[in-house]
């Protein structure tokens, strides 16, 4: 009986890549474009202006060394709770600047989801987990990107600060098609080629993209649009990337932010990823790596706990003073939690059963903590919330319905987010 | 004078025998018209709407060139042909362009890109498809070669790496047998059976788990051959069937090779330790030669003429190769659910090249010579712009391969022909900026930011416009008239003379620039080639 190996890469999705790619595809059109079936709510969500910052700690951080402590049981480890400035919320004591703004976050205690690897687990909360359909969803930043377009700034809608190299990570599309992918700042760097050469000042350039534009609207006028359109799509992006060169110029932030958020990359980033949240990308993605603690889980949260802590709290106390929390929802998450059994490596394992994940921002209640796992953290002792739920609960927080609004994909309507889920209301302002 | 009723009647009688007699004799007259004519009439027949006109002479100098040559042609090339008065210079510049030995290059860059998917490379793979097309060896012949490669034939042996290149590591994933399954039925037959891999295909009925699984029968053994220097196989025995289960019902089905739709092959029994004519030799580390091999077995069945599935998935190929879109489309989904726009036309191209005894550069003839081909991409009215592609009412835009872009770029600003390591550089530098990722087909104009970005800033590409000796911006420079020098740009980048408004448009460009005049130059030339008419083939 041979092995059935390799994930199904069903052609639908493909096909619907392909078309919704454009040019020589058939899908022409609002759906075609936008992959959404009713485009008039893009236009009004464009409006708003909600902005996402989606803070993923990968590897698996552990609840019980941060959102939801167990001191003094069996397997709460060694760090005590602290209070928080929400009268009655304790957290661990490893994120005592997080617990100054605890009247600005959401924690929800009460997470039970699917997967227990990373390989899989990763792109499977991202994603949403939906019901399979045969078809590769997009992630959470595609899905935003799609949904609500780039806004009034023009710059790319989904942009992803990493540790490591950058670059057009398409796949996390899925099949929304390449448009909707990431755009990767490895280090926060810019992309390739996106300094201008020497040899051709600003105004030069400006004269010759001037020429090029009149050029194509030339070519354009009386031939199908796609072509043309896409190709438009694409130079207006790199130029706008080209005059926002100082997105990426870290000289410009203060020593003061530089030590408050930390001059670990974790911090560089977040702070990178303010500025391209005050420049207006719609949905910012920043990175921490390195929480996948099988091993010394106890001496590793001790390490990693206090950078986190640091840059997270000090975007939470800056969105909030600029106002901007208003308008941007803020998640911070990992694919799973930590086991609450510590094993024979002082480590914890993965642990999807029960963990926890914070929010912030738009549309969610502020200093609330929902759900609670039971007395030693082993399992969820109120409503369990799969990614789904999550979903749910995301997308209304942005101001998108998402009991009707639906991807269309190739003309196969997909809800966006499960089927079977609804919003946790207990979060949502 | 009044025609008498009686001489009306015979009249018409006459007219009428005449008439029926034209259409008693149709299909042998039909069977004279060259194919490129029943092509046009069976496109004309489904438009529904107006066509649009036939390009001008430069628009389809340009566009063969691109197809036939992979390149634009020279301004010196355009000139001639728009001089040439001949009534029949398009048909013979589409004669002189399949006998020209570029043919050959264009033909493996396309089937390179689809064969392969951006996979793997390999300079012996290359040369199994140059000297194929150079020869124009039957594609039936080709596919025999691909799917049962010769290890000891050192001229054709490269063919191994259709296999080799999804039997490889890639990364950390293991090989990818399910992919060299569906790859298969994609590439030769037209059906993509992979979601068929673990049960009944969801949205396509005519995909069967026991498609997926009797190609896999065929190809499941392979495994790749590392101790040589070239792309290699060998097979392990088939001893027996593949036993394989629905994920969705508990009944073990088994089957031995199968094409989709088509009859098993029986497996002979052979017992265990008489698999070979030849055993392998793990000293010398020969594979051995196998009683039976599902591999060849493969190759015998597959690329036959009385598979409808394999003609039917080559001229589909070829018709979007040379038209912009599958008659089928995507070009690995034929099945019922999925028809082709045109049935007629693909079955009459599947039987005319079965016909020709799969004579790739006879079909690709016929259709540069049908007025299909040869139609502008300016839509002929409003409506058609709203008209589905498929009904071919003006022609389509179509990519430009990274290398098409490169050797048009190189040509477009007089760029000295570098040796052949530069060329190979160049070549990475724009798969690199233009390329899709691999395992995605290549097959619709997509435009990429990291591409736009590239056209304006990468240095070398920027180089290219600044004055050199003999380049075209030098060349430029050195004419003084205005209106001469933006004709001659127009030639030589855009293949074309500029309409009156867009010469002025230029010239007020070149007198308004507030800079030294070849600058002026440097920005109308990189304008002109970073514009969308330059990026596809219109």
């Amino acid at each position: 009986m041979q092995e059935n190996s390799s994930l199904c890469t069903p052609s639908e999705h493909r096909i619907s890549r392909r078309k919704l790619l454009g040019a020589t595809g058939a899908a022409i059109g609002a759906a075609g474009l936008g992959g959404l079936v009713q485009p008039a709510i893009a236009d009004e969500l464009t409006k708003k202006d909600r902005q996402v910052l989606f803070v993923w700690i990968d590897g698996g951080m552990s609840q019980l060394e941060s959102w939801d402590p167990k001191p003094n049981t069996r397997f709460g480890g060694p760090f005590r709770t602290i209070r928080t400035s929400v009268p009655g919320i304790e957290i661990s004591e490893l994120m005592p600047q997080s617990a100054r703004q605890m009247h600005h976050l959401a924690v929800v205690r009460s997470l039970c989801t699917q997967d227990n690897s990373h390989s899989a687990g990763v792109a499977r909360i991202q994603r949403g987990d939906p019901k399979n359909r045969g078809v590769t969803y997009p992630y959470f930043g595609s899905a935003v990107a799609n949904l609500m377009g780039p806004g009034h700034s023009k710059l790319p809608a989904y942009v992803w600060i990493k540790p490591g190299s950058g670059g057009f990570i398409h796949e996390d599309a899925g099949f929304l098609g390449p448009k909707y992918g990431a755009l990767a700042f490895g280090d926060g760097k810019p992309p390739e080629n996106l300094l201008r050469p020497e040899s051709v000042s600003a105004a030069e350039d400006d004269a010759r993209q001037e020429l090029r534009e009149l050029m194509n609207a030339r070519y354009a006028h009386r031939r199908r649009p796609l072509v043309s359109d896409a190709n438009k799509y694409v130079f207006d992006t790199a130029k706008t990337l080209m005059h926002r060169r100082e997105l990426f110029d870290e000289s410009s932030f203060s020593v003061r932010d530089r030590e408050r958020y930390g001059t670990h990359d974790f911090g560089r980033h977040m702070l990178i990823g303010r500025k391209m949240l005050e420049a207006g990308v719609r949905f910012v993605k920043v990175n921490s790596y390195g929480w996948d603690t099988h091993g010394d889980n106890f001496n590793a949260h001790l390490n990693l706990m206090p950078k986190f802590d640091q840059a997270f709290s000090a975007i939470i106390e800056d969105l909030a003073a600029s106002g901007m929390l208003d308008h941007v929802l803020v998640i911070a998450m990992s694919e799973f939690g930590r086991t609450p059994r510590i094993n024979g490596h002082i480590g914890r394992d993965h642990w999807p059963e029960a963990w926890s994940l914070v929010m912030s921002g738009c549309g969610v209640k502020r200093g609330v903590v929902v759900g609670k796992t039971n007395h030693e953290g082993t399992f969820v002792d109120s409503e369990p919330f799969d990614i789904g739920h999550m979903f749910h609960t995301w997308f209304r927080a942005l101001g998108i319905n998402s009991g009707t609004v639906e991807y269309d994909n190739n003309g196969q309507p997909l809800p966006i987010a499960h089927d079977d889920h609804h919003a946790c209301d207990e979060v949502l302002a | 004078m009044p025609v008498p009723a009686t001489d009306l009647l015979a009249r018409s009688l006459v007219l009428l025998i005449a008439l029926s007699w034209l259409a008693w004799d149709a299909p042998p007259l039909k069977g004279e018209t060259p194919l490129h004519q029943r092509i046009d009439l069976i496109i004309a027949e489904k438009a529904g709407g107006s066509l649009a006109e036939q390009a001008t002479d430069a628009e389809f100098l340009r566009r063969i060139c691109l197809d036939f040559a992979g390149r634009v042609p020279t301004s010196t090339e355009v000139k001639d042909f728009l001089l040439d008065k001949r009534a029949d210079k398009r048909t013979a510049m589409i004669d002189r362009l399949l006998a020209d030995t570029r043919y050959a290059d264009r033909m493996t860059d396309l089937f390179n890109i689809m064969l392969i998917e951006r996979r793997s490379k390999h300079e012996e793979w290359l040369k199994f498809l140059k000297e194929s097309f150079a020869a124009n060896k039957p594609w039936d012949q080709m596919t025999r070669e691909i799917l049962a490669p010769d290890v000891d034939n050192e001229s054709n042996r490269g063919s191994a790496m259709f296999y080799t290149a999804r039997l490889e590591h890639y990364g950390q994933n293991p090989p990818d047998v399910p992919g060299l399954v569906r790859d298969v039925g994609r590439m030769f037959l037209g059906v993509d059976v992979q979601c068929a891999q673990c049960h009944d295909h969801l949205f396509v009925n005519d995909y069967k788990q026991a498609d997926y699984q009797g190609l896999y029968a065929f190809v499941g053994t392979a495994t790749l051959r590392t101790d040589l220097k070239f792309p290699a196989v060998s097979e392990n025995p088939l001893l027996q069937k593949i036993a394989f289960k629905s994920v969705f019902a508990s009944d073990e089905m088994k089957t031995g090779p199968r094409l989709p739709g088509g009859n098993e092959v029986e497996i002979p029994a052979i017992t265990k330790g008489q698999e070979y004519l030849v055993p392998p030799d793990k000293k010398l580390k020969t594979p051995g030669v196998l009683k039976f091999s599902p591999m060849r077995v493969l190759a015998e069945t597959l690329p036959r003429k009385d598979n409808p599935a394999f003609a039917k998935n080559i001229v589909n190929r070829l018709w979007w190769m040379m038209m912009g879109r599958g008659l089928v489309d995507p070009l690995d989904l034929h099945h019922s659910d999925n028809p082709p726009s045109h049935p007629e036309l693909l079955d009459l191209l599947a039987s005319e090249i079965t016909a020709h005894a799969f004579d790739i550069k006879w079909l690709l003839r016929e259709l540069a010579l049908s007025e299909t081909y040869q139609r502008s991409t300016i839509l002929p009215d409003e409506a058609a712009a709203r008209a589905p592609l498929a009904t071919y009412r003006a022609a389509l835009e179509r990519p430009l391969s990274p290398t098409q872009l490169l050797e048009s770029l190189l040509r477009a600003t007089g760029q000295p022909v570098h040796d052949a390591k530069s060329v190979a550089e160049l070549r990475d530098r724009f798969d690199k900026a233009f390329a899709n990722p691999p395992k995605e087909p290549e097959v619709s104009v997509a435009p990429t930011v990291k591409g736009a970005l590239f056209f304006s800033n990468d240095a070398v590409v920027v180089a290219w416009f600044d004055r050199q000796e003999n380049n075209t911006v030098d060349r430029l420079s050195q004419l003084s008239d205005a209106v001469a020098l933006v004709d001659e740009a127009y030639l030589t980048i855009l293949s074309r003379v500029p309409t009156e408004l867009e010469r002025t448009d230029a010239v007020r460009f070149l007198k308004d620039f507030a800079g030294p005049r070849e600058r002026a130059i440097s920005h109308l030339t990189w304008a002109m080639a970073s514009s969308t008419e330059f990026f596809v083939n219109h």
